[in-house]
């Protein structure tokens, strides 16, 4: 995969991760299950991937994470995102739109 | 997470590499725990649902290294790290100063110690010089090096061309100026 291609999934990622977390605390597990779910089952995800990406946007300060007790009274860790991380999924959806928007009307050219 | 926040993750990153490990496991673990759960619930036998969970996953081994290092890079940006050195090195540079002034110096070991103050004074001066010359904080150091051997080699060849100076580096017979005086 080329350096660009990989750049642009993991931005997308990223922004799809801020997006989960932006209707409320999520496990890691969770972060998937609803991607997938808001996604209409359209965008499936290598689940082991989410994980780098989780830990790359603690380490910006988007998200922050705390061990709790899952659904099924297990130990998990849950993220949610801070309040840069609101700010950040803002800009990434309005950057997102600029693009799609800028492609669609390049491919529309006749 | 605030800065100090990172900060301590990190510091414990470095200093807890297996707290760090074994947390990222039971974090993956977990997972594919969920996962299998899932699968047991869409009808498959609880071997085939492990197995099934594992590959969904992709390669553990390799997510569970990658998280970690994560955890142990530094959590802010360069130039967050220069301010921070600049700091330590202005606050030893102080602290040098003020040890040396109360310091006695009618024994040996205050003598001593007085020196190694003294040199560690003379230490951040230099750097500090050299940071405003360069308009580089200290960390800059090794580029500084690297520059001044960058210009080293400039001076030998290009310049010498580019004004005509002569003091090319080797002649027609690759000789050095110096091995020209001599032979």
């Amino acid at each position: 995969m080329s350096k660009a291609k990989a750049g642009l999934l993991q931005g997308t990622l990223d922004m799809l991760i801020l997006k989960a977390l932006f209707l409320g605390p999520l496990h890691g597990y969770g972060i998937g299950q609803r991607i997938a779910q808001i996604s209409g089952d359209e965008l499936k995800i290598e689940e082991g991937s989410l994980y780098p990406g989780l830990y790359r946007l603690e380490r910006r300060g988007w998200v922050e994470s705390e061990w709790d007790v899952s659904e099924n009274n297990q130990r998990a860790k849950f993220y949610k995102l801070t309040r840069t991380g609101r700010k950040q999924l803002i800009i990434e959806e309005q950057n997102w739109e600029r693009l799609a928007s800028a492609t669609m009307k390049a491919l529309r050219a006749s | 997470m605030s800065l100090i926040k990172a900060t301590n993750r990190f510091l414990h990153a470095w200093r807890y590499p297996d707290d760090i490990a074994r947390e990222v496991e039971a974090e993956l673990s977990f997972h594919i725990e969920m996962r299998t759960r899932s699968n047991i619930g869409a009808g498959m036998d609880p071997d085939e649902a492990r197995l099934a969970a594992r590959k969904s996953f992709g390669d553990f081994d390799e997510v569970k290294t990658e998280c970690c290092e994560i955890s142990r890079s530094l959590p802010f940006n360069s130039t967050v790290l220069k301010m921070g050195v600049y700091l330590i090195l202005a606050v030893l540079a102080g602290g040098t100063a003020l040890v040396t002034v109360n310091l006695p110096h009618h024994n040996l070991s205050g003598v001593l110690w007085q020196l190694v103050a003294i040199a560690v004074l003379a230490r951040a001066f230099i750097v500090g010089r050299r940071s405003i010359s360069t308009r580089q904080f200290p960390i800059g150091i090794f580029k500084i090096k690297r520059e001044r051997f960058h210009n080293d080699k400039v001076f030998s060849s290009d310049v010498s061309e580019k004004y005509g100076v002569g003091i090319a580096a080797h002649d027609e017979q690759g000789r050095t100026p110096v091995e020209r005086m001599f032979k």
